[in-house]
């Protein structure tokens, strides 16, 4: 500091005077960024609640169907499941699935308990010797291993993608691909997604998956070209016994409500938080 | 197109979706790049903003390291999209709440900040070699004056302020972007070996040692093959660096360990069958074992000794490249083997490194010496010798 | 301020400028109306064409099989489970029919740990092992329902009406010839619906139908309930079967489960085969083939039978004796 300038001078102050101009320039342009590149990007909630569609008047997203009018749920009944895997084979051919044993939107598990055997055995599709008793990757079957123990319980789950109310793979999808529509699906944008797999590894339940042909990740979306023409989901169209449910939450007498109001139902890892909206009834302690 | 995806083994339960390991190696190397950033610039802010005089021999270095090894950094995350071509979707469109996107803009804020720094720091030189030089590469000098030769009294005041402020916000933006890959994984519940509020920080201590190791070692060969004597006290320094950090990071990563342990949560059975036996010798013997307690206990022994000359070069050296293992051993550990463990708790699979391929072993290796080759080409274009004609800025 | 920081301060303003002014150029159409995410893609999704076509689908042209499927027990069985997709699926375009019937039931049939008891299942190597299912049942209604008619007639009046049959059939239902069969100790309930069946002209035989239809319901009953009560004395065949009685009794092995052990009867729905006339098993097995005989199960498994396997049966029923070892 130099001690001789004890009285502020005409340049000095001009100096000053633009200084404070050049700054209040710079903090005006980082507002400026703010308000046109951050805002709109934070007020856009990321699960997915328009705030446009009542107001535009039109019916979105077809204009038979109105997806403020709905909010989809799905039922299981695992005491009902045979183990037939039409549910997956249908999901497969319905949703052009890669045609292997190892990427699945809805799969079916097996969980047996053998008499003096602590740990339950658990196996489903990818296990190699499912493959060989279906004879190829592209058909499913589950092989009759058990037929000769002594087995105390048994039983068959069928898994998909829970569609949470509060998804972790929403959360972290980088650009927006993946998000939640209003009516309760969890949906991917396949033109806009990368392919970083973020998502993949957030799901705890293991819904997703990466289509290497495609480059974009995938999973179950209950159908959702079929959901908004008043069809079920394939699997649930398939499945022969009515271990799956589906239908309209909003609706009192669909039978999703019935299933919820009926059962004492449940949903797997709630302790994540995800909220999931896939209802379980007759699970087991080792289900998960 | 089944032969396009390779179907890994398991034991145990897991979902059939799991078969797959969506992040191979090249997911281990991006942090380990990051993280050798991170741990360069730490170096230099040691000597611009806390005053380590000792350091400045590699303080110009530092700068020319991080930023070298920063360009590469999106190289393996390009290769490993499924679409790298819409990979600006997540700039345009940032979604604010996945980490992955802030890292996005947290790694360009870095970039833009490094190159400032560097900038700054080497504007003198940059405006002489304008002034000296003619050809393309005197036109390449011109360009970076911004056609400004003011090498006065009053311009390198402002030069030298700017510095400082940029050396001080680095420390939050590096420390930033390389915790950020930490919480990346740390962030996640899905799986139990990475979910853990101490991962970023973890990340970030390995990455400092890693980065301060690799000086280091880039300080003692470039010395060799400027054929001049390495400065003892500035290798001293560093490694009194590293044998701090080391301390703090085994600290950390023990903590985590126990954490994990003495919580017991559901699929702790399993994280303990994994670390006792596939992952044994990847995480007790080379990451720590070798990789980290050796080190520690020779720069010890070196620091308790007063070890110098020959020895303390060789020493360090060494200890440095055990570092820079162990650090890459902790990465692999950390995304191959948290994909190792089944979301299911119940089973594990395993990771086969292929040597070829897009992701194979080859490329990530290619990936983790290339950015070697540009650091050369910036050593030649901006000379961080400190012995040199040069006169590079405090 | 220096020349060097104003131009780099302005070249940084300058970039931030242009990102902020390119951001929504770049941002594609429809991003952000709802939330974070590009509005357009739920209707592009939404537009998907269906694969599976429902059953409803199949109903508008194949509309009696439908009938017959929607009122059987395979109801909760949609079509294209068995058929496959029926998407674009035309008169030009045909559905596969599936070809391994064992293989394909087996899947939601076959006795398995952890199916739900609810479950119809069959032990697969008790269960007429390697024989296709659509044998014996119809995959569209595969419910075998053994319909025994109720038969109260009055034997002694069925006796009465009986002397007429006796030309044919031989005194007390014991046919004198190969071609004609015995009627001694007859299922009732068969009886009753063959002899119906030919009066109301379900069943058509070129004697049996004029004859039929001169009977009246009651007489039906009667006789019935007549020739079910006689003890069965056959006699033994005029010319010694051509058949081979011991593949017969490998192939019979197959009809056990509705016919009964050694043909004598298992379900009085069905006719016991036991000493049986074996020129008139081989005739009635040929009708069967031929489709001059009418019974969905009969039809798939004559359909089975070459002309050797139907001696052989023949013979070897004719062989066992009709009187029940108790």
């Amino acid at each position: 500091m130099n001690k001789d300038d004890s009285k502020p001078t005409l340049t000095a102050r001009r100096a000053f005077l633009g200084k404070l101009g050049g700054a209040a320039t710079c903090a005006g342009a980082a507002v400026g960024v703010a308000a046109l590149g951050v805002i709109p990007a934070i007020a856009a909630k990321p699960e997915g609640a328009p705030a446009g569609a009542a107001a535009s008047g039109a019916s979105f997203p077809t204009k038979d169907y109105d997806w403020s009018k709905h909010q989809w749920g799905f039922g299981v009944d695992a005491t009902k499941c045979i183990g037939c895997l039409r549910c997956v084979e249908a999901c497969k051919k319905e949703n052009s699935v890669p045609q292997n044993a190892h990427q699945f939107r809805t799969w079916v598990e097996r969980y047996v308990h053998i008499e003096g055997d602590p740990e339950v055995h658990i196996d489903s599709q990818q296990d190699p010797v499912n493959i060989a008793a279906s004879g190829s990757e592209k058909e499913f079957r589950f092989a009759n291993r058990y037929k000769d123990a002594k087995v105390e319980k048994a039983f068959f789950v069928p898994k998909l993608c829970n569609q949470c109310s509060h998804p972790a793979c929403v959360q972290v999808c980088p650009t927006g691909a993946t998000f939640r529509t209003e009516d309760g699906v969890v949906l991917i944008d396949s033109t806009y997604c990368i392919g970083c797999r973020y998502c993949v590894q957030a799901c705890p339940y293991g819904a997703r998956y990466f289509d290497e042909d495609r480059g974009v990740a995938d999973k179950c979306n209950w159908c959702y070209h079929r959901v908004t023409k008043g069809l079920n989901p394939a699997c649930v169209e398939v499945c022969p016994v009515g271990a799956r449910v589906f239908g309209d939450q909003k609706d009192k007498q669909s039978p999703i409500s019935l299933f919820i109001r009926n059962n004492r139902v449940q949903v797997l890892r709630p302790e994540t938080g995800n909220a999931p909206n896939v209802f379980y009834v007759g699970i087991d302690k080792e289900v998960n | 197109m089944e032969s396009i995806i390779q179907f890994a083994p398991y034991t145990g339960w897991v979902y059939p979706n799991e078969t797959v390991f969506e992040w191979s190696v090249l997911i281990a190397v991006y942090p380990y790049l990051t993280g050798l950033v991170a741990g360069a610039f730490t170096v230099s802010s040691l000597y611009q903003v806390f005053g380590f005089e000792r350091l400045k021999p590699v303080a110009h270095m530092a700068l020319l390291t991080s930023l070298s090894f920063m360009f590469f950094v999106p190289v393996p995350l390009l290769m490993h999209l499924g679409h790298p071509e819409r990979a600006f979707n997540s700039t345009i469109t940032p979604h604010l709440s996945s980490a992955m996107a802030m890292f996005g803009f947290f790694a360009s804020f870095y970039v833009a900040l490094l190159l400032l720094e560097g900038w700054f720091a080497y504007r003198p030189f940059i405006v002489q070699q304008a002034q000296a030089r003619t050809g393309l590469l005197g036109r390449f000098y011109r360009l970076l004056t911004l056609g400004s030769y003011d090498v006065s009294e009053r311009a390198m005041g402002y030069d030298k302020k700017w510095i400082f402020a940029l050396a001080v916000i680095g420390i939050p933006a590096a420390h930033g972007l390389h915790g950020y890959v930490g919480f990346m994984y740390g962030s996640l519940k899905s799986r139990e070996w990475w979910s853990s509020d101490l991962m970023p920080v973890i990340f970030l201590f390995s990455a400092i040692i890693s980065g301060v190791s690799l000086l280091s070692v880039l300080y003692v060969v470039s010395c060799k093959l400027r054929k001049i004597p390495v400065d003892l006290a500035c290798l001293k320094g560093l490694a009194y660096t590293i044998w701090s950090f080391i301390m703090v990071a085994l600290v950390l990563e023990a903590l985590e360990f126990a954490n994990i342990v003495y919580k017991g949560r559901e699929g702790v059975d399993m994280i303990m069958q994994y670390v006792t036996g596939p992952l044994l010798w990847p995480y007790f013997i080379l990451q720590f074992a070798v990789g980290a307690i050796t080190p520690l206990l020779w720069l010890s022994y070196m620091i308790w000794r007063g070890t110098t000359g020959r020895a303390l070069v060789v020493g360090v050296t060494v200890c440095a490249c055990l570092v820079l293992f162990s650090v890459f051993m902790m990465r692999w550990n950390v995304v191959i083997g948290g994909q190792e463990i089944s979301k299911t708790g119940k089973g594990l699979l395993s990771y086969k490194l292929h040597l070829f391929g897009k992701e194979g072993g080859l490329v990530a290796a290619l990936l983790t010496m290339a950015p070697l080759g540009l650091l050369y080409i910036l050593t030649r274009l901006f000379p961080p010798w400190t012995d040199h004609v040069t006169d590079a800025p405090t | 301020m220096p020349k060097h920081i104003f131009r780099l301060v302005s070249l940084i303003l300058g970039l931030i400028v242009v990102a902020v002014i390119a951001k929504p150029f770049l941002t594609v159409d429809s991003f952000y109306r709802f939330g974070h995410y590009r509005a357009n893609a739920v209707p592009e999704i939404a537009a998907k064409a269906p694969v599976l076509q429902t059953a409803r689908y199949c109903r508008d042209c194949h509309t009696e099989r439908h009938a017959l499927w929607s009122a059987g027990s395979h109801k909760s069985v949609t079509c294209e489970i068995c058929h496959g997709a029926a998407q674009g699926h035309t008169d030009k375009n045909k559905l596969p029919i599936p070809k391994d019937s064992l293989k394909l039931c087996t899947l939601c049939h076959e006795a398995m740990t952890g199916r739900p008891s609810t479950q119809p299942q069959i032990q697969l190597p008790k269960h007429n092992p390697g024989q296709q299912c659509i044998v014996c049942h119809n995959p569209h209604s595969p419910k075998i329902v053994a319909n025994a008619i109720k038969v109260t007639g009055d034997a002694a009046a069925g006796k009465k009406r009986a002397e007429d049959c006796a030309g044919c059939h031989g005194a007390e239902g014991n046919s004198p010839n190969d071609t004609w069969p015995n009627l001694a100790g007859q299922s009732a309930a068969y009886l009753a619906r063959i002899l119906g069946a030919y009066k109301s002209g379900d069943q058509k035989n070129e004697i049996m139908s004029p004859l039929a239809s001169d009977l009246s319901p009651a007489d039906v009953q009667n006789l019935a309930a007549y020739f079910a009560s006689v003890p069965c004395k056959p006699t033994p065949p005029a010319v010694k079967p051509v058949g081979n009685g011991a593949a017969g009794k490998v192939l019979a092995e197959n009809c056990i489960a509705c016919h009964g052990e050694s043909g004598l009867g298992a379900n009085p729905a069905w006719p016991k085969l036991a000493a049986q006339k074996p020129g008139y098993l081989v005739n009635v097995l040929k009708a069967f083939k031929a489709g001059l005989r009418k019974d969905p199960m009969m039809a798939g498994v004559a359909r089975g039978l070459s002309d050797t396997n139907m001696a052989d049966l023949a013979a070897y029923y004719a062989a066992q004796s009709c009187q029940p070892t108790k």
